[in-house]
């Protein structure tokens, strides 16, 4: 009798198990498989827009296609964003981190004023306009250092709020202890506190630099003119008023989305020891 | 010449004064303990002579030197933390250097007076281990092991016991007398745990609300506690203390200072419980118009929960207190 039960109460938690899967499946995996099918087509098969398997195979053709368009342009955009993404993930751990620690470990009136701010910074949309006029006055615009600080300041809050969860974890006791030792300021935040912060400067690098990588509206308004492309933005070779070559257009995404999501599968598991580590004591 | 010297030292937080004037010698090579109830400030003063908290008004002296505005690390102190605060992603070794490392010492030297450090408190087969192998009494070893480095003029301790199990503690109280009477250093120890204090101590400085009550040696201050806080606070179980009564403000008795009878005494009462603990047991005894007091009998003594018994005091053991001091 009571095995019976068990038995019963077995097969319905697999059968949920599979439902979920399925369902799981059915959301994030189809479109990636539609992207693959539309990726290997030729043209006019491609341009149906069917989710049907390819008739012929043309990947090799297809990639190459992708690669050579306009002189080689997607090069050039993998060149841009990686710059542009590794110069931003870098200043924005080192400034987060700073900023969440002194942040954590220095209580003064000013702590709500920064506290807010980096709260509007995280609530209060951009103003794309103002910010490309500020950006013109510096002469940063169309350039790539000025869409690095872009990126960083876009970045900075949420970094902060992520390194300033994680600090508080770590005791106070320790920071006395080096400073007893006879470790200055910034040896007790290189020496002591930041080789503790590796599982949020993990998270941090992951996350922003997915980020950065696939913002496309950003690079859309800040960065014009051809030399600036970045990778997002060469979706747009493949795709006008009067003709399109969805079969290019999908081989691109293909290639564009390789690199995150391979940063996704190899951190997954830090990602969230990350983020859950500053969870308990805020 | 005098270890450490604070001199009219006060602190306060806004309008809230946690340190009220305290006026403090401890000789060198002496083992002083600050002993208090919770929030009395005995930590608050401790990290003041660390240097870790600033000081109001007032002059801290160490080793002949006015060290009040110094910087931790120039005032010939090493503190132990409560949670040890050894560095977790450094291995025994390192965090034992690391002061000397900052100091810019040669790397021969720091190796050899790490070496002899371990070597001093058992650690030399440690030091390649990171802090989280290593069970609470060697944790707290490291932790020593990285004020000894330093050679200070006086070592603080911030109640280094009191995460470690009772049997360890007990163990690790012996190790640290011990170690203290080998290196001879003045010590400075921060504790609630009066037993510690008692047992430890050269100096005990009890403080209450951020002032001192006593200092003394321990057993003066077990004889002759100067005010009824230190007799209720020196002592386990606690003195029995009686307001108005016998013509004093204050009237205590020690629970081993009284002799039970069956038959005729001072105080007559019925005993609510006997706390039996072995060689000795504990009678709580409900006296009329006193309330509860404790006595300390044999712990084979055949008294039992609700009989009636006559309590009496041993005259020269009772202490007398006017106006809050003793008399």
């Amino acid at each position: 009798m009571n095995r019976d039960i068990a038995k019963s109460r077995q097969r319905r938690r697999i059968a949920a198990g599979v439902l979920t899967m399925t369902a799981f499946l059915a959301v994030f995996v189809t479109p990636f498989i539609f992207i693959l099918f539309q990726a290997v087509k030729d043209r006019r098969a491609a341009n149906r827009l069917e989710f049907s398997w390819p008739e012929s195979w043309h990947f090799w053709e297809n990639l190459v296609a992708v690669i050579e368009a306009r002189n080689y342009i997607v090069l050039l955009a993998f060149f841009n964003s990686t710059i542009i993404t590794v110069a931003s993930v870098t200043l924005l751990v080192i400034f987060a981190a700073m900023v969440g620690y002194v942040l954590s470990r220095r209580r003064t009136r000013f702590n709500g004023i920064v506290m807010a701010l980096v709260l509007a910074g995280l609530m209060i949309p951009p103003a794309v306009v103002p910010t490309i006029w500020v950006l013109q006055g510096l002469g940063l615009f169309k350039t790539i250092h000025g869409f690095v600080l872009i990126q960083v300041a876009y970045g900075l809050s949420f970094s902060i709020l992520l390194f300033r969860a994680f600090i508080a974890t770590i005791p106070r006791e320790l920071d006395e202890a080096a400073i007893i030792d006879g470790a200055k300021p910034l040896q007790v935040f290189f020496k002591v506190v930041l080789p503790l912060l590796k599982p949020v400067v993990v998270t941090n690098i992951v996350v922003q630099s997915v980020t950065i990588f696939n913002d496309f509206v950003n690079a859309l308004y800040y960065m014009p003119g051809r030399e600036n492309v970045t990778v997002q933005l060469t979706l747009f070779n493949f795709q006008s008023q009067f003709s399109s070559q969805y079969n290019l257009l999908f081989m691109n995404i293909l290639l564009i989305t390789i690199p995150p999501l391979l940063v996704f599968i190899f951190f997954n598991r830090q990602i969230v020891a990350g983020m859950t580590a500053g969870a308990i004591k805020g | 010449m005098s270890g450490l010297s604070l001199h009219g030292v006060t602190k306060s937080f806004g309008a809230v004064d946690v340190i009220k004037g305290v006026d403090l010698v401890v000789e060198k090579g002496e083992f002083c303990v600050f002993v208090g109830p919770s929030g009395c400030g005995k930590s608050t003063l401790l990290r003041m002579i660390a240097g870790l908290e600033d000081i109001t008004t007032g002059e801290i002296v160490i080793g002949g030197r006015d060290v009040t505005w110094a910087d931790p690390s120039e005032r010939g102190i090493a503190m132990v933390f409560q949670s040890y605060a050894l560095y977790p992603h450094m291995t025994v070794r390192e965090n034992i250097g690391f002061g000397l490392s900052l100091a810019k010492m040669p790397k021969d030297q720091i190796t050899v007076k790490v070496a002899a450090a371990a070597e001093l408190l058992q650690l030399t087969p440690l030091l390649d281990r990171k802090p989280k192998a290593l069970s609470g009494g060697q944790r707290q070893r490291v932790a020593i092991g990285r004020t000894i480095v330093r050679d200070p003029e006086v070592f603080l301790l911030d109640e280094p016991l009191s995460n470690l199990d009772a049997s360890l503690r007990a163990q690790m109280r012996m190790e640290l007398t011990e170690l203290h009477a080998r290196i001879g250093a003045t010590m400075v120890y921060v504790t609630h745990d009066q037993v510690e204090a008692m047992t430890m101590a050269d100096k005990i400085v009890v403080l209450n609300a951020g002032r001192i009550e006593q200092v003394g040696r321990p057993m003066d201050l077990y004889r002759e506690p100067a005010t009824p806080f230190v007799a209720g606070f020196i002592g386990s179980p606690r003195m029995n203390l009686y307001a108005n009564i016998k013509g004093v403000d204050t009237y205590g008795i020690r629970p081993e200072h009284l002799t039970l009878s069956l038959d005729a005494g001072e105080w007559g009462g019925k005993v609510r419980i006997v706390e039996r603990l072995g060689a000795d047991a504990f009678a709580h005894i409900d006296v009329n118009d006193l309330g509860t007091m404790v006595a300390r009998i044999d712990g084979e003594a055949d008294i039992q929960a609700g009989q009636q018994v006559w309590a009496t005091p041993i005259p020269e053991r009772v202490h007398l207190f006017q106006n809050g001091v003793r008399i």
